[in-house]
């Protein structure tokens, strides 16, 4: 039977894309709107370092539950926010301006 | 009545409200007459919820014919161009917020208890209460008809058009009151949801082994909570700048008219998947049943509905590709929007993998499943089209978004909606529809659906622009708007020859006995129609599919099949309680009585949120203050908590815990995520206008430092205090615990006047960032007023002999309730210092 910890391990790489996505979109904005807060160098560096993190914490998760029950759920939800991760962190590499 | 067991402890009766002297049976029947609308159990509220939801549909069919028929020739002059704006915004704004979510929350709340294993929703007054604000809200922006003061700014409402500059009239007026009033609606709905699925299976029901329709309620749930707060939000912000003259959205004085379409799209697209997700929880649920085999990859699918529940979140700004975002932004919102389509498909894989298990009984239900897969697919590829930046800005506003919206929204929800229909019809009348005419109800609108709205991908092409109300003749738009509109007649015709069938079905179907589908879950274990307290004996689950896996259940007679709490102890209603992840039973639930205080206490919001239309401010106070009052009332009721009593199979479970685990404390957690949610909007406003517009963010005066830091150490020691006097209860120290509520409610009084005093030198008519500070601490000023009232009501029923020996769940939940207050306190204190630390004016 699974416990509190197996479904904190399931909903955890999505707690983890929500904050990386907010910090990312953070880090846009503080960039690109008027304000110009920060430059390009800062939000390439820290979008890099929020992305590795976010991929491995996302992943983490893996290693918390053995649960039978919830494995399959796990690895797919560690997989897709993972990917999702990647996906957002990669285009603020891409860019070096804010584009318009 | 005393009970004597020596085993259980009883100080006192332990059912001050019971109803002694009724059998079972009586105790749960449904109230005759008029007094069948106090009637709180789930069935009654799930039945009111769907039929006011279909009447709601069937509203805004006619208005979408309306439109049709007015776009079926070029140059048409069957509606004024004004009334067209009114009758396409109208269309979309009932589909949408008075139909959609309102009818799949009203299948939740019917289906929930009796697939999980629960007599009753666990709260059942909040689901009442949510009815009637739901049908009080309907009314009022109905009525803005008869007041010829009908909306016409399209269903998301822009700013400016919106404001009174360029709409004098009522009509956004009708729309931000009477939506937000039954967005209330579903916000309580919601948390009663979360509350249910947690806290009230069957035993042994453990999360992983919940019926998925359970886990797609259960994000949809989630979603609601946190998705529907931005746009209350930015609506009472909306009607604060039209009322009081507050500047939130006004750019001549540093507001932002993104700023409502960033709140209005972080609820609104979200809200598309709210609408999908139950109605794939149908899918995921009647499928099966037809296959024979149980779904393909469950681990699969739940993971992808939690993913498409944080994933759908990140997609608010692809409404705005058009908006001269930066496209940095706009590549982020892309991402995740094309994200959005792994889970998606993820799901989709596993229905079709399942078709692929065995060959599906092709009934009614079965159609519209299949009908949904082609359209429902159709519609998320012209999803993935339209993330991509470039084509969004070609096919922007045009009718290939129309199209695209209602492929998605008809494909993802009418279609299984209607397919629900027929398979769970048996569940409330006993009866079952016609599987004859069913067919011709499908086809007729499967037909019509794609000739209406295939069309219209080309017409978009085409480039005709939603939301006009003519155009002229020969540029290659007259024969598809023909065809549309023919369209959609068929379709209608559908819809009606459903709603014969429906009426029909209710006097001559045949009767559908005990399992006519042959379904897996445990809302089909009575014959038909269900008694109203779903189950004699709640029986132990032991697998996801417990009617095909557990003979027990299949081998006798329903009110024969073992399980806990046969019977009543007290001669009240009651349900068991369990942990939320295992599923084992920790307590036994009492449950309310028929009653009329939901009825009450909506209906004095009504009066309210009526009276603010029409000005007359008094009035207005005078239905909050009564409002009020009922809650009070609601809320001081006898408890039952404290004693313990057999579960029936040979263990004593206590009566209305005061626990982390227990039902009140999850709901209490459950409101504070929606209390957080409408935080953060405040304070996304507020750092939007501050990095957005600093010009004005830098004239804004500051707020004074001193106080804010008064303010945080008061929040902090209402924590403090709101703790002791949940220990003190715990331990039964009765007196010194109301001592504490006590102080807990003078701290948060303390809390909001020093965070009042803190910005009296700003103001919130000189720029829109000293309005939303004003904003944000009026919002912690009513939480803590709440938190006045709870520790007063706590002091009170201390000090009067109200609480006995063992009751501690008022004092626990406040305890948690300051907390989560205390946070949202300190977060605003140490934004606002800041701020005022930047120097400034
Ligand atoms: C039953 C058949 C339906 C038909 C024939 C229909 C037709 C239409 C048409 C023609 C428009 C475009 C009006 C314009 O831009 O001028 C429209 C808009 C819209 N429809 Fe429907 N519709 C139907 C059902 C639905 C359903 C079931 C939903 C949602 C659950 C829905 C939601 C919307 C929304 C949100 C809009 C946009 C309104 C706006 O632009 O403000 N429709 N509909």
């Amino acid at each position: 039977m699974e416990r509190g910890r197996d479904i904190l391990a399931l909903v955890a790489p999505g707690l983890v894309w929500a904050v990386h996505f907010v910090l990312i979109y953070a880090l846009i904005s503080a960039a690109c709107a008027q304000r110009a807060l920060i430059g390009m160098g800062t939000v390439w560096i820290a979008g890099l370092i929020l992305t590795v993190l976010g991929v491995v914490l996302a992943l983490w998760p893996l290693r918390l539950s053995n649960a039978e029950s919830v494995r399959r759920a796990l690895l797919w939800s560690s997989g897709i926010f993972a990917a999702a991760i990647v996906a957002d962190g990669a285009f603020v590499l891409l860019f070096q301006t804010c584009g318009g | 009545m005393a009970v004597t067991d020596p085993e259980t402890r009883t100080p006192y009766g332990g059912a001050r409200k019971g109803e002694p002297g009724k059998t079972f049976d009586e105790i749960w029947q449904q109230p005759r007459g008029l007094r069948y609308w106090s009637a709180v159990s789930h069935q009654a509220v799930g039945k009111r919820f769907i039929v006011t939801g279909f009447c709601f549909f069937l509203i805004a069919g006619v208005l979408a014919l309306l439109v049709r028929t007015q776009l079926i020739v070029p140059g048409n002059t069957f509606l004024d161009s004004e009334t067209y704006n009114q009758v396409f915004t109208m269309h979309g704004t009932l589909m949408m917020f008075l139909f959609a979510i309102p009818i799949l929350g009203g299948f939740a709340v019917y289906l929930i208890p009796m697939m999980l294993g629960a007599r009753d929703l666990i709260f059942p007054r909040l689901g009442a209460f949510g009815y009637w604000c739901y049908l009080f809200g309907g009314i009022i922006l109905m009525s803005s008809f008869l007041f010829d003061a009908a909306p016409d700014g399209g269903w998301f409402m822009y700013t400016p058009l919106s404001s009174n500059e360029y709409s004098p009239g009522a009509g956004p007026d009708f729309w931000l009151i009477g939506i937000t009033f039954a967005e209330i609606a579903s916000v309580a709905t919601a948390v009663e949801l979360i509350a249910a699925i947690l806290c009230a299976r069957a035993p042994g029901m453990s999360l992983t082994k919940m019926p998925i329709f359970a886990w797609y309620i259960l994000i949809f749930a989630f979603m609601i909570a946190v998705g529907f707060p931005p746009l209350i939000i930015g609506s009472i912000l909306l009607e604060a700048q039209r009322l009081l003259g507050l500047p939130f959205y006004d750019a001549a004085l540093g507001g932002d008219p993104l700023l409502w379409q960033h709140l209005f799209w972080l609820f609104g697209h979200p809200e598309v998947y709210i609408i999908f997700l139950p109605a794939a929880g149908m899918v995921a649920t009647m499928l099966p049943t037809f296959v024979g085999k149980p779904l393909f990859g469950y681990g699969f699918v739940v993971a992808a509905v939690i993913s498409m529940g944080f994933i759908s979140f990140g997609l608010w700004a692809h409404h705005m590709f058009a908006t001269g975002l930066p496209i940095l932004s706009l590549t982020l919102f892309s991402a995740a929007s094309t994200m959005v389509a792994v889970p998606t498909g993820v799901q989709i894989f596993s229905f079709i993998a399942t078709l692929a298990e065995a060959r599906p009984r092709l009934t009614v239900p079965m159609h519209f499943i299949l009908g949904f897969l082609f359209i429902f697919v159709l519609g998320g590829l012209t999803g993935v089209m339209l993330a991509s930046v470039p084509f969004n800005l070609q096919a922007h506003d045009s009718y290939f978004v129309v199209a695209h919206l209602h492929y998605v929204l008809i494909g993802g929800m009418v279609f299984p909606l209607f397919g629900a229909f027929y398979y769970w019809a048996p569940l409330f009348t006993g009866r079952m529809m016609s599987e004859v005419l069913g067919r011709w109800v499908f086809w007729l609108m499967f037909t019509g659906f794609n000739l209406t709205f295939l069309l219209m991908h080309l017409t978009g092409m085409r480039g005709m622009p939603r939301r006009i109300a003519t155009y002229p003749e020969g540029i290659g738009w007259d024969r598809l708007n023909l065809l549309s509109t023919l369209g959609s007649y068929i379709l209608a015709a559908g819809v009606l020859l459903f709603v014969v069938d429906f009426i029909r079905h209710r006097r001559v179907g045949p009767h559908a006995g005990r399992n006519p589908w042959g379904a897996a879950t445990l809302e089909w274990l009575y014959p038909l129609p269900n008694p109203n307290f779903n189950f004699h004996a709640i029986p132990a689950v032991r697998s996801r599919e417990p009617l095909w896996d557990q003979p027990e259940l299949t081998d006798r007679r329903a009110e024969r099949i073992d399980g806990v709490l046969r019977g009543t102890a007290d001669s009240r209603r009651e349900t068991i309680s369990c942990d939320p992840i295992t599923g084992e039973p920790i307590q036994i639930a009492r449950l309310p009585h028929p009653t009329w205080t939901p009825f009450f206490a909506a209906l004095g919001l009504a009066v309210a949120f009526g009276a603010l239309l029409a000005s007359f401010y008094w009035i207005s106070l005078a239905g909050l203050c009564f409002s009020v009052l009922v809650f009070l009332l609601w809320a001081w009721e006898p408890s039952d908590a404290g004693v313990l009593r057999p579960d029936g199979m040979g263990r004593t479970l206590p009566v209305d815990l005061a626990d982390r685990r227990s039902h009140t404390h999850v709901v209490v957690v459950g409101l504070l995520l929606v209390l957080f949610a409408l935080h953060a909007s405040l304070i996304f406003g507020g750092l939007y206008l501050w990095n957005v517009v600093p010009d004005f963010a830098e004239l804004t005066v500051r707020p004074l430092g001193l106080p804010l830091i008064l303010a945080a150490g008061a929040a902090l020691a209402m924590a403090v205090a709101g703790t002791v006097a949940r220990r003190w209860a715990l331990s039964e120290r009765i007196g010194a615990s109301g001592a504490m509520s006590g102080l807990t409610a003078l701290l948060a009084a303390g809390t909001t006047a020093a965070l009042g005093w803190a910005i009296l030198p700003v103001s919130p008519f000189d720029t829109a960032l000293g309005a939303v500070i004003w904003a944000t601490v009026t919002f912690v000023a009513v939480l803590s007023a709440a938190a006045v009232l709870w520790g007063l009501f706590n002091l009170a029923r201390d000090l009067t002999g109200a609480t006995r020996p063992g009751q501690a769940r008022h004092a626990f939940n406040l305890a948690t309730y300051a907390k989560g207050l205390a946070a949202m306190a300190l977060a605003t204190a140490g934004l606002l210092l800041a701020f005022a630390l930047t120097g400034g004016a």
